[in-house]
């Protein structure tokens, strides 16, 4: 802990929320170095350092494309009417909001800025939660008429301090794809609306920037049979 | 010949979806009824979301005065309120303190800045000096401001605007020293001069025109009256109120207090169905033919 002394309190918390985005973005399966995941304070230090020792947000912004894997993922199958479907996911922006409160001012920037560099998607990471007109404005931009077409996630930075998939209590979440999705419904013989549930807002479906109508499997540890699946529908 | 299968050929299934028709007229309509409002209610909050956006960066003009407004923008910035909440209001001068601006619409000046940047601060009132959060502080340019803000706000309606007997004559005042100006350019309704009486006797078909017509006004006052306006949803519904009436007709035969004669039944005397013998009406008639029998068997 030593090495930590030399850096501000503020630079070691936007080193673990940066860290966190990084994971986030790999575990949803965009293509992220592994490095990058684990970047150490020092290096992290030396790409935003300011003279006053507080990190500059500003340099910290990124852009991620989706693996092969992830596209695949979510391409929804190929039907009559549609026989080469586009997949649903693409580029990603994140970035870091300096402002000490960001309302629908900062929030349309965002989306402009989004807009004009054609990225699918977007998460927007602000220091104090956002107004509840911005919220609003948020909800309406990812339903119909939006114009980020994936929409736009927003985290508070206290909410990606540390990374909640690595606690212990919480179990895998695996996202499936469409045919996966067909064929557990085919084996169980159920509709989709027969499956458990999960909300898009509990914590592990928002870091896995779930959508409605997707279905997770949950792998979790049992005392008695070893490994249990269970299966949720976000909702 | 492979004997036919029986169980096979009933194809119902199950999972068919339930049949789209609505078992009742009524309850589509009321369906639709309550569709209609949640509708009205998310244009509602779209409204206000579009009006905040456009009031943020109000007033145009660099150089405006906020006690001073211009006509235009005094008439743009009512227009814009009538559908807020107190709470839409506040959410409006919270984004504009966002945006570093003075939490009055007609304001063009930033924000008041404190002297020191910590989050509480020292004032003088009149009590003595007082703690107070920077954030309160930094909300106007001025007291003036504040004091012409607060004006319009206490004038909102706590109602949403989905639910409320809509506007009528409903009216956002502002504080203003140029009043003069600003009455001008509101939209009087001056009655109609051109309609004066023409001195040529009205033919019959104009008369019950104009009948016709003094309806159709009276009609469209009632509705106002109600609280709506033209071409927003009625409060009134027509489909799940019909207004069928029906005259109730006088019978020609006057009404005749109920007597017991006209009630052969025992209903009230049974007890689950079977009228005890005791309480029978016939009872003593048949102990009359009981006794003649009984009479008539005696030798003798």
């Amino acid at each position: 802990m030593d090495s930590q002394a030399q850096y501000t309190p503020g630079m070691v918390r936007m080193w673990r929320i940066y860290r966190t985005t990084k994971q986030m973005c790999r575990d949803r399966g965009y293509d992220i170095p592994v490095e990058d995941t684990e970047i150490s304070l020092e290096e992290f230090a030396h790409r935003c350092r300011r003279e006053d020792g507080e990190p500059e947000r500003s340099q910290l912004h990124y852009s991620a494309t989706p693996t092969q894997e992830m596209i695949h993922k979510y391409t929804p199958p190929a039907t009559a009417k549609f026989p080469n479907p586009e997949p649903q996911i693409g580029s990603l922006w994140v970035e870091f909001n300096a402002d000490e409160n960001a309302g629908l001012k900062q929030l349309r920037e965002y989306m402009v800025h989004l807009a004009q560099n054609n990225h699918y998607s977007g998460i927007l990471v602000t220091i104090k939660p956002m107004t509840g007109m911005a919220i609003r404005m948020l909800r309406n931009a990812t339903g119909v008429d939006g114009q980020v077409l994936g929409g736009v996630e927003v985290f508070v930075e206290q909410d990606l301090l540390v990374n909640i998939t690595k606690h212990e209590l919480v179990p895998r979440h695996i996202l499936l794809s469409h045919e996966e999705k067909k064929q557990l419904l085919e084996r169980y013989r159920l509709k989709e609306t027969q499956l458990p549930r999960i909300q898009v807002t509990d914590p592990v479906a928002k870091y896995l920037g779930l959508r409605r109508g997707q279905v997770v499997k949950i792998i979790r540890m049992s005392e008695t049979a070893g490994r249990y699946a269970s299966y949720r529908w976000a909702i | 010949m492979p004997p036919n299968p029986i169980l096979n050929n009933s194809t119902v299934s199950t999972n068919a979806p339930p049949e789209t028709k609505a078992v009742n007229q009524r309850h589509l309509n009321v369906a639709l009824q309550h569709a209609n409002i949640i509708e009205q209610r998310k244009k509602v909050e779209a409204q206000v979301l579009e009006s905040i956006i456009a009031l943020m960066d109000f007033p145009n003009s660099p150089d405006a005065d906020p006690k001073r407004p211009s006509a235009s923008d005094a008439t743009l910035f009512r227009e814009h309120l009538v559908l807020f909440q107190p709470s839409d209001y506040d959410s409006l001068i919270e984004e504009r303190n966002i945006a570093d601006k003075c939490g009055y619409t007609l304001c063009p000046r930033p924000k008041k800045k404190t002297r020191s940047g910590a989050k509480k601060q020292f004032v003088d009132t009149e009590r003595g000096v007082e703690i107070v959060d920077k954030k309160v502080l930094e909300v106007w340019c001025s007291e003036d401001c504040a004091k012409r803000a607060l004006y319009v706000k206490v004038q909102l309606n706590e109602e949403p605007a989905w639910t409320r007997p809509e506007s009528y004559g409903e009216k956002i005042e502002l504080m203003v020293e140029n009043p003069e100006e600003h009455h001008k350019v509101l939209p009087l309704r001056l009655k109609s001069e051109n309609l004066t009486p023409t001195p040529t006797k009205p033919s019959e078909e104009d008369e019950i025109a104009a009948a016709w017509l003094a309806r159709d006004d009276a009609l469209a006052d009632l509705a106002i009256e109600r609280g709506e306006k033209p071409g927003r949803l009625s409060k009134a519904s027509k489909d799940l109120m019909t207004a069928n009436i029906k005259e109730r007709v006088a019978s020609a035969t006057p009404p005749v207090a109920p007597s017991l004669d006209d009630q052969p039944s025992q209903a009230h005397m049974a007890i689950e169905g079977h009228v005890p013998r005791e309480n029978r009406r016939d009872q003593q008639l048949d102990e009359e033919d009981d006794t003649e029998d009984w009479d008539r068997h005696l030798p003798g």
